[in-house]
């Protein structure tokens, strides 16, 4: 697994991916925070988790695009597949090394906590249970976007399909909200992502929706290693 | 070392590879001959691990692929037709991550060193390998199977792409890795296998038709052996002098390129010493005051052989292969 993860990992800084992801990330966030809480001189941080959550759509895609697919393309996967190497341990290996860009990306952010708790009124346990929820989110969205790249050897279609994906849950999260009966509303915020994170923002820290992102990420990481087992039986 | 029975891939509409068994001795070198689509990569798949078969088994060293795969794989040097390789890392990073990847528990500096050395591309060590040739990232390839020392090497299509001198020079490692490794390696070249294979193994549409060595089989599937003969004297003198030869069975003239010159086609009698016959012939025909201008064997080439082979004869029948018995029963 520590070969895939470094491999990965290295890859990302090899091209102009993992720099590009940081880039936009940091420009982004960064901006957001300057207009609302150094502007708006607000000390409250869950507003840009929020932003955080929707950027996560569209800058994820661009991250897992080309976990498999480039595998594919370049016929590297059957390097990996003919190695001793498990495929739990290939999937979980780029798995974290997807994680460890965002996390390096979202390590960036912490400077918001130093100028906060130097002009402003820090909230520990809020700034703790929106970094602990976006990890999580992010993991769920990582897992989903590495499960759709290792459906096909087009890296575009990899990151639209992706895109698909998130706007789908989103646009559950929404239909789970606005549902008129109580049961459909319950059993739909069982499968979105967004719904789950809105408690988070509101500083309600959750241990049953972060068991549900490990979980949900867990799925995802094994739906990925069927979908590569199920290549070598097709 | 590599036991395969009765292996089948079946894919949508396609039967692959339809029932094919051999096996292959510790330190053989065997080679799989077939047109494009015969099966050859789908068989080196499956040895290696990347597909799994529809039906039958592959054991190597005595494990069974689909019970211990791991373990398999650890025994498998395997270069696919395209080289696995990742173009955005040098060519001793690349091979630090395959050692990393194949779990090996030599040293590792010594083991990337060795197959550098054995590839010759210690000099480009430190290149990235999308800025090597061809013939380069072939070998850096080759590197790659080499890692962990395992004891069975599987290269497919080794050569195909590259300029005559780096055929060559891919053929030599390949004869001086077959002196510590089991390898398979399949080409639809034929004086590829033949120069490099102790074994060839024919495939066609999926199915085995031939397994045995480029000598046999030419001997084997050209039936009768033949001698061209060209001989100074009358035509007339000459043929019955050579019916007269113990060993031959027949003679056929073949008229006249020079003067004074005839030329004759003989046939050996089945059983017969191709040797012996040629030279008893020389000693009648000396005898008689006739002197051989030339002579030579006219066995089927290895291209005739194929040909033969591929062309309908030696295919299935009655759902068993018509195997022509070679090293593989020898080696059981």
């Amino acid at each position: 697994m520590k070969a895939v993860w470094k491999r990965d990992l290295t890859a990302y800084f090899n091209s102009p991916v993992g720099c590009v992801f940081l880039f936009a990330f940091a420009t982004i966030m960064n901006l957001c925070f300057y207009v609302f809480n150094v502007l708006g001189a607000s000390s409250q941080i869950s507003n840009l988790f929020s932003i955080m959550l929707f950027l996560l759509i569209l800058i994820t895609p661009f991250l897992t695009m080309r976990l498999f697919s480039e595998e594919y393309k370049l016929r590297t996967d059957q390097l990996l597949l003919t190695s001793p190497t498990d495929v739990w341990e290939i999937v979980l290996g780029k798995f974290l090394a997807a994680f460890c860009v965002f996390a390096l990306a979202l390590a960036l952010t912490l400077v918001w906590v130093i100028v906060i708790g130097l002009f402003g009124v820090l909230s520990p346990g809020a700034v703790a249970g929106n970094y602990a929820a976006i990890l999580c989110a992010a993991a769920a969205f990582i897992s989903v976007g590495m499960l759709v790249s290792s459906l096909t050897e087009n890296q575009i279609i990899a990151a639209v399909g992706t895109l698909a994906v998130f706007l789908g849950l989103f646009a559950l999260s929404a239909a789970a909200e606005s549902s008129l009966s109580p049961v459909m509303g319950t059993v739909l915020s069982w499968f979105s992502l967004f719904a789950r994170h809105q408690r988070f923002l509101l500083g309600i820290f959750s241990l049953s929706d972060i068991l549900y992102y490990i979980s949900f990420t867990g799925v995802m990481l094994f739906l990925t290693s069927r979908v590569l087992e199920k290549k070598r039986w097709a | 070392m590599i036991e395969v029975r009765d292996l089948t891939k079946e894919y949508p509409g396609k039967t692959a590879v339809d029932g094919v068994s051999f096996t292959i001795s510790r330190g053989e070198t065997a080679g799989l001959l077939g047109a494009n689509g015969a099966g050859k990569s789908t068989i080196m798949n499956m040895i290696a691990g990347y597909t799994a078969m529809t039906a039958g088994t592959v054991r190597v060293d005595g494990l069974d692929i689909l019970e211990e795969p791991t373990a398999v794989r650890k025994k498998i040097g395997y270069l696919p037709e395209l080289p696995p390789l990742y173009m955005d890392m040098t060519v001793e990073e690349y091979l630090s991550f395959v050692y990393d990847l194949k779990k090996c528990r030599t040293n590792r500096a010594e083991d990337i060193r060795q197959a550098c050395g054995a590839l010759s591309i210690a000099d480009v060590r430190r290149r990235m390998i999308r800025h090597l040739s061809k013939g380069y990232r072939q070998r850096v390839g080759f590197a790659q199977a080499l890692i962990g020392n395992p004891d069975v090497l599987i290269f497919d299509e080794p050569t195909v792409g590259l300029d005559p001198k780096q055929i060559i020079e891919i053929r030599r490692v390949i004869r001086s890795l077959a002196k510590k490794h089991t390898i398979i390696l399949s080409s639809h070249i034929l004086s590829e296998v033949q120069s490099v294979c102790d074994r060839i193994l024919v495939m066609d549409q999926g199915r085995l038709v031939a397994d045995d060595s480029a000598e046999n089989l030419s001997g084997r599937v050209g039936g009768a052996k033949k001698i061209c003969l060209r001989v100074s004297g009358r035509a007339e003198e000459i043929r019955r002098t050579l019916l007269g030869v113990n060993g031959v069975a027949a003679v056929k003239a073949e008229g006249s390129r020079e003067p004074e010159i005839s030329d004759f086609i003989v046939t050996v009698e089945n059983g017969q010493s191709d040797g012996a016959v040629r030279m008893l012939m020389t000693k009648s025909l000396a005898e008689q005051g006739m002197y051989v201008v030339e002579m030579r064997s006219e066995s089927m080439n290895l291209e005739d052989v194929f040909l033969k082979l591929t062309s309908g004869k030696g295919k299935k029948a009655g759902g068993r292969t018509e195997k022509i018995a070679g090293k593989a029963e020898e080696g059981k």
